[in-house]
């Protein structure tokens, strides 16, 4: 059937409806978009302009360093600027970057049209560029966030003015984008997969997705309850991290580096991931030890969650507990260097061809290894004690960034870049830029392990001239400059108009992967017709793969509906189960983030109600999007639809079998993960503190406590119980649970409120009542929610959406009430018995 | 006889849900076995300190929780190494378009990830076995 020519006319018909299915919009309309393409270069091309904000900080912190007594710059502007130095390069940089390669890669690596919610990434890059224009706008200002990247109490809690709030409220909102970044992209590497690309047939670009997603998940949510946390001290004066009323600046530090350290590995391994790809293409062929990468992938991304003490070493915990996390930290590096090793293996066996992205990768591992060398010295204790806070620390830190992401993601750019834009970079001036940033970059930081070494301290605006540091410091900022003369001429060449410049070849570099199978000049439309999967470098193993495509000869190969649609298949063999419709262009997404920002943005200065209305409205926004755009009851007659091949699909999926089930699943994955963080505060202020809670205190009332979750257990009960009978068909039974169940959750919150608020806790008094409080309100938060879904699926079932064949919306809602279910039984025992007992 | 093998095939390498979280058991375990030794150490250090009869009680006991997870990880890598089959066919590539390649990565995978584990678990209860205090 493969070998069955298409005849021309169903051929052109078929490229004509992709066509304008796919089609971007055009004038100011082209905001609109939400394609994967213009989504994924918006996002790459704004973390690239943060990168250079967050450089010229740099930059001018090193100028202010370059001489000993220097007053170039004041001592509250440069922290100010190491601030954010550090703070735009992580989260304005980094991850997004991470992101939006991910974006752009993704559907091309599987062959598919585009990621499973295209509208959730549109959402993600609007509230990441509001929020990245929020946060590094306030150092135009004067009134940048000064306590350093990880915002220390009491420093940052106690800082005057506006900076920390920014810092806090800023970077919560641009976190909930990454975190929407990740249910995408885990859903598409699950999901979206080609037929009969099995898991062990994956791109390893892929895996690392997968692994870097699921870290993400359980990396962010600790920080999000530690800014939730100080953010009540900030505005509120609840003492979480006060000690003169039994707060602990230490479970800040904690929960700010339980996310912190798995984040450099979120950094690390999706650089490394563009090695993993360009690497067998430099050989010519296919990775040696696939499963050993696997191995590192996911080994890496488990270790890495036991590492985050090492940057409190000089804290005072004991000993034994300092040993466990020093010990962690070494072994973390066997499944690092794995990865490594598995490279050289590859390029050993292969024949290489030096091209300018391999030359990137070797650059990388040169100065990665180096920086992995210091890492496994200050791993260990007895060292850190020495070097911590020193310029040795930056020395490292940098080396296994720039190693670790930087010159990986510029080998990534140079590679990739045909399938972004269909042109190539200069292959002359990437070697000057590569030789600009090479030796710069070691000029700059080679010096700091010894000023470092030397005794000079992190974060000190200048010094004296007495300690012989001035010729070492000199060197680093014209090492600085030489590195900026690197990005400023990549940056010419990245963003020169290329209008008279030729078309790039398709597979320019001859690689194996689908990827290249792009098209030259630019289809919307991802993939011609879906393929089928038969090997890891299908370019190189299927032959006349990319014809067959071309050709629509595979699934998929027309849209006589002009309606957007993917692929979905199962987690593991990739057999075909849907035909997805994806959403298309709209304003709501925009809208959506407008006021999701406003709700974060207004309260830095205290203005509460205009913050309420924004996030109603911005409530408003995102159920406007859901009700019109997903989960769609397919017209009569067109719920199967034929994929080509012989292959029949419904278009209609629920439960497991849906994409919104997982996205709901590994949201809620997340959100569990905060919420256990808030419980770990709990537990570690009652092991930190000998007062906690404090003699003679008041308690949450167990009465109102028990009914609370008994009502809340039952309302969960109810949803569960109509998602049941709504498949069996009784539709009038499914309708009165669906009305009881928001009834016992509006029930049930009221009386966990009152069991909080009716007992005297005054929680701005004692660390006691403020955590309660803040368990109790993030109770209520979660079952308010929980309301508003189940009054949705009520409206679904009165107005037709959800029908016992069509009940996604019940599946996606009763899988958001188990969570909260467990979230409520949790929270009634932490507040209600642990104080009893403890 | 010929069906009976095809059925047994079929349902070994059927499409198990399992086997995609098998990857993730060994790991879990060290994750387990790493919050236990921080937060009994942590507890102990912080409420009962200067005992040494509860530090003593303590490392006792988490170097027995270390056996349970050696334990727990061999056997993990004991199914891995059983799915994986290594010495039927020497395959350690996978790299085919088949069930069985898939079944038998996933359990290669899961192997590799159990001795990593393993190794973790071992570092990880170095301390214990060598720190006599808190301090």
């Amino acid at each position: 059937m493969l070998a069955k020519p298409v005849d021309e006319e169903t051929r052109e018909r078929g490229a004509d409806e992709l066509r304008q299915t796919w089609k971007t919009p055009k004038g100011f309309r082209y905001w609109t978009a939400v394609n994967n393409s213009e989504i994924g270069k918006w996002y790459a091309l704004s973390a690239f302009f943060f990168m250079m904000c967050a450089g010229v900080l740099g930059l001018l912190i090193r100028v202010q360093l370059a001489v000993p007594g220097n007053d170039f710059l004041s001592a509250d502007r440069f922290n100010q600027f190491f601030t954010m130095h550090g703070s735009a390069m992580m989260f304005l940089f980094a991850v997004p970057m991470f992101e939006a390669i991910s974006i752009l890669l993704l559907p091309g690596l599987l062959g598919a049209r585009d990621m499973p919610f295209p509208r959730l990434s549109a959402y993600g890059f609007w509230c990441f560029i509001i929020g990245g224009i929020f946060v590094m706008g306030s150092i135009l200002f004067g009134v940048a966030p000064n306590s350093g990247w990880f915002m220390y109490p009491p420093l940052a809690t106690e800082a005057e003015g506006i900076g920390s709030d920014i810092w806090l409220l800023g970077l919560s909102f641009i976190e909930v984008a990454s975190i929407a970044a990740a249910v995408e992209l885990i859903v598409g590497v699950l999901k979206c997969r080609p037929p009969g690309m099995r898991i062990n047939l994956m791109p390893l670009y892929a895996w690392y997705v997968l692994v870097v997603g699921g870290m993400i998940l359980f990396a962010f949510p600790p920080l999000i309850a530690g800014d939730f946390l100080f953010e009540l001290q900030r505005s509120f004066d609840w003492p979480f991290f006060d000690p003169e009323r039994g707060g602990d600046p230490m479970l800040w530090q904690h929960l700010f580096w339980i996310f912190g350290h798995p984040e450099v590995y979120i950094i690390f391994l999706p650089s490394i991931a563009i090695a993993a790809m360009v690497v067998p293409t430099a050989a010519q062929r296919p990775i040696v030890g696939y499963s050993w990468i696997v191995l590192s992938a996911v080994g890496t991304g488990f270790l890495s969650f036991g590492l985050w003490v090492h940057h409190m070493f000089t804290t005072g915990l004991p000993s034994m507990s300092l040993g466990f996390f020093s010990a962690a930290s070494e072994a973390v590096v066997i499944p690092t260097g794995i990865q490594l090793f598995a490279f050289v293996a590859t390029l050993m066996v292969g024949r290489v061809k030096m091209n300018l992205p391999m030359l990137f990768i070797s650059g990388a591992l040169a100065i990665f290894t180096a920086g992995g060398l210091t890492g496994v010295m200050v791993a260990l204790a007895p060292f850190d004690w020495q070097a911590h806070d020193t310029y040795f620390i930056v020395a490292h830190l940098h080396y296994t960034l720039f190693g670790g992401m930087v010159f990986p993601l510029m080998a990534g750019i140079y590679y990739f870049f045909p399938i972004f834009t269909k042109k190539t970079l200069s292959e002359r001036t990437g070697r000057v830029v590569f030789w600009l940033m090479f030796v710069g970059f070691n000029v700059t930081f080679m010096p700091m392990h010894f000023t470092g070494l030397m005794g000079m301290p992190r974060r000190v605006y200048t010094y004296p001239s007495v300690l012989g540091w001035d010729l070492l410091n000199l060197i680093s900022s014209v090492g600085a400059f030489i590195v900026a003369a690197g990005f400023v001429l990549f940056a010419v060449d990245l963003l020169r108009p290329r209008g008279k410049q030729p078309y790039a070849p398709r597979n320019p570099w001859k690689a194996g992967t689908l990827e290249w199978s792009h098209y030259v000049p630019e289809e919307n439309w991802g993939s011609r017709s879906v393929p089928y999967i038969t090997s890891r470098y299908p370019l190189w193993e299927q032959e006349g793969i990319v014809e067959r495509m071309d050709e629509g000869r595979y699934y998929l190969p027309d849209a006589p509906e002009l309606k957007r649609e993917t692929l979905v298949t199962t987690v593991l063999d990739a057999r075909p189960i849907q035909c997805l419709r994806v959403t298309g262009p709209t304003w709501i997404t925009i809208l959506a983030a407008v006021f999701t920002g406003g709700a974060f943005i207004f309260p830095t200065f205290h203005w509460y109600p205009p913050a309420i209305v924004c996030g109603g409205a911005a409530i408003a926004c995102v159920i406007y999007w859901l009700w019109t755009a997903t989960s769609q009851i397919p017209e009569k007659d067109k719920d199967m639809r034929d994929a080509g091949l012989s292959l029949r699909l419904p278009v209609y999926a629920s439960g497991p079998a849906s994409v919104g089930w997982w996205g709901v699943w590994i949201t809620m994955l997340g959100d569990a993960t905060a919420f256990a963080s808030l419980v770990f505060g709990f537990v570690f202020y009652w092991t930190a503190k000998p007062d906690f809670p404090p003699t003679g205190t008041e308690h949450a009332l167990v009465g109102y406590l028990m009914l609370g979750v008994a009502a809340l257990v039952a309302s969960w009960g109810s949803i569960y119980g109509a998602r049941v009978v709504n498949r069996q068909g009784k539709v009038a039974t499914a309708r009165a649970l669906l009305v009881a169940a928001p009834l016992l959750a509006i029930v049930g919150s009221g009386l966990f409120y009152l069991s909080v608020a009716n007992a005297g806790l005054e929680p701005a008094s004692h660390v006691y009542p403020a955590i309660i409080w803040a368990v109790m309100i993030w109770t209520i938060v979660h079952t308010g929610g929980g309301v508003i879904m189940q009054c949705y699926c009520l409206a679904g079932a009165l107005f037709g959406k959800v029908t016992p064949e069509h009940d996604s919306d019940l599946w996606n809602v009763t899988l958001y009430w188990h969570f909260v279910c467990l979230t409520v039984v949790v929270a009634g025992l932490t507040i209600g018995l642990m104080p009893r007992v403890m | 006889m010929a069906k009976a093998g095809r059925d047994e095939e079929r349902r070994t390498f059927a499409e198990e849900a399992d086997s995609l979280w098998l990857i993730t058991f060994a790991g879990s375990i060290w994750a387990v076995h790493f919050v236990l030794c921080y937060g009994a150490t942590a507890a102990v250090c912080a409420k009962l300190g200067g005992d040494a009869a509860a530090i003593a009680t303590l490392r006792l006991a988490l170097g027995g929780f270390t056996l349970l997870a050696l334990a727990g990880i061999a056997l993990v890598a004991w199914r891995s190494w059983v799915q994986w089959d290594f010495l039927d066919d020497w395959d350690y590539e996978h790299d085919m378009a088949e069930k069985e390649d898939r079944h038998e990565f996933l359990g290669h995978a899961s192997f590799l990830i159990s001795i990593i584990s393993f190794i973790g678990v071992i570092y990880v209860s170095l301390p214990v076995l060598v720190l006599e205090t808190c301090q």
